[in-house]
């Protein structure tokens, strides 16, 4: 082994020991409040997203709900319409049927 | 506390049990500061981000689905909160003789001359040596040096952690090993 790394080894063992030792305080003044708000936070959060899924949901069931039950008048509407697109249709029909049974001997 | 106990504390906290959270981070608040203290020295700002962990996770709490161990999933949050840290430092210039203590200079010194391991009493200033030797690596491979071999980690604990693969983990400790064994050498010749 290049005696670099055997030192350094040495080094981080040593070091190592040192940071096992440490070591850990209690929780500083005032953490556990803010991680009671942030945990308090988290679930309103949770909560409205929770709303605003139910909310989309509902609107998506309306529509639908909406759609099924106006189809059977806007299908009428369409035909009704239809027919309508061209008020001259009819006209221009009888005049063409008039005219070839005028040209025929 | 155990992952079934870890468990009913979750389930109580979701009924609104404000004991059972408590409870939840009295357990995990040890092993973060544990892990913030490792990874950055500044106590100061250990501090700051032992709250910054411990919010984010309880913040998140809902999201814990406990496919994994309560304390793995803290651990990555502290560790990616780390890392994402320590990435806005910058890096501390090269490591001189003259910028270290009596006892750091000591613990070179004993380095270079004996084949023995350090005393018990050169382990605070082993420890200081390190710091300042890692403080002039890129922060990623900093994390890493420290997860390796002051905490040591294995492989597919890293991974876990951080999140990286291990290939970008064997060449990210190589080239970090590299560029410490460089200062290292520098610190011997000057010693010399």
């Amino acid at each position: 082994m290049n005696p670099l790394d055997d030192q350094l080894d040495r080094l981080f063992r040593s070091a190592a020991q040192s940071s096992a030792g440490h070591p850990v305080s209690a929780p500083f003044y005032g953490l556990e409040t803010r991680v009671m708000a942030a945990w308090l936070a988290g679930q309103s959060v949770e909560t409205g997203f929770w709303d605003m899924t139910l909310l989309v949901r509902g609107l998506i069931v309306a529509g639908l709900i909406m759609a099924v039950s106006f189809w059977p008048v806007l299908k009428s509407t369409q035909n009704s319409t239809e027919g309508a697109a061209n008020p001259f249709a009819e006209y221009l029909q009888l005049t063409d049927s008039t005219i070839s049974s005028d040209d025929a001997p | 506390m155990t992952d079934a106990e870890v468990a009913e504390c979750l389930a109580r906290g979701r009924e609104g049990d404000e004991k059972a959270i408590l409870e939840l981070f009295h357990y995990m608040y040890p092993h973060v500061a544990k892990l913030v203290q490792a990874n950055l020295p500044a106590r100061e700002s250990a501090e700051d981000l032992v709250q910054q962990v411990c919010i984010k996770v309880m913040a998140h709490l809902n999201q814990f689905s406990g496919k994994v161990p309560f304390l793995h999933w803290v651990s990555r949050i502290a560790v990616n909160t780390c890392l994402n840290q320590i990435r806005h430092e910058k890096r501390r210039p090269e490591v001189r003789l003259a910028d270290l203590s009596e006892e750091e200079a000591k613990v070179v010194a004993h380095l270079a001359t004996s084949r023995g391991e350090l005393d018990a009493s050169d382990h605070v200033a082993s420890k200081e040596l390190v710091d300042k030797l890692l403080g002039a690596l890129r922060p990623a491979d900093r994390l890493l040096m420290r997860l390796m071999y002051l905490e040591g980690r294995q492989m597919d604990e890293i991974a876990g952690l951080t999140g990286w693969n291990r290939s970008l983990i064997k060449v990210r400790a190589f080239r970090a090993r590299a560029q410490l064994r460089r200062r290292y050498n520098l610190l011997m010749k000057e010693n010399r």
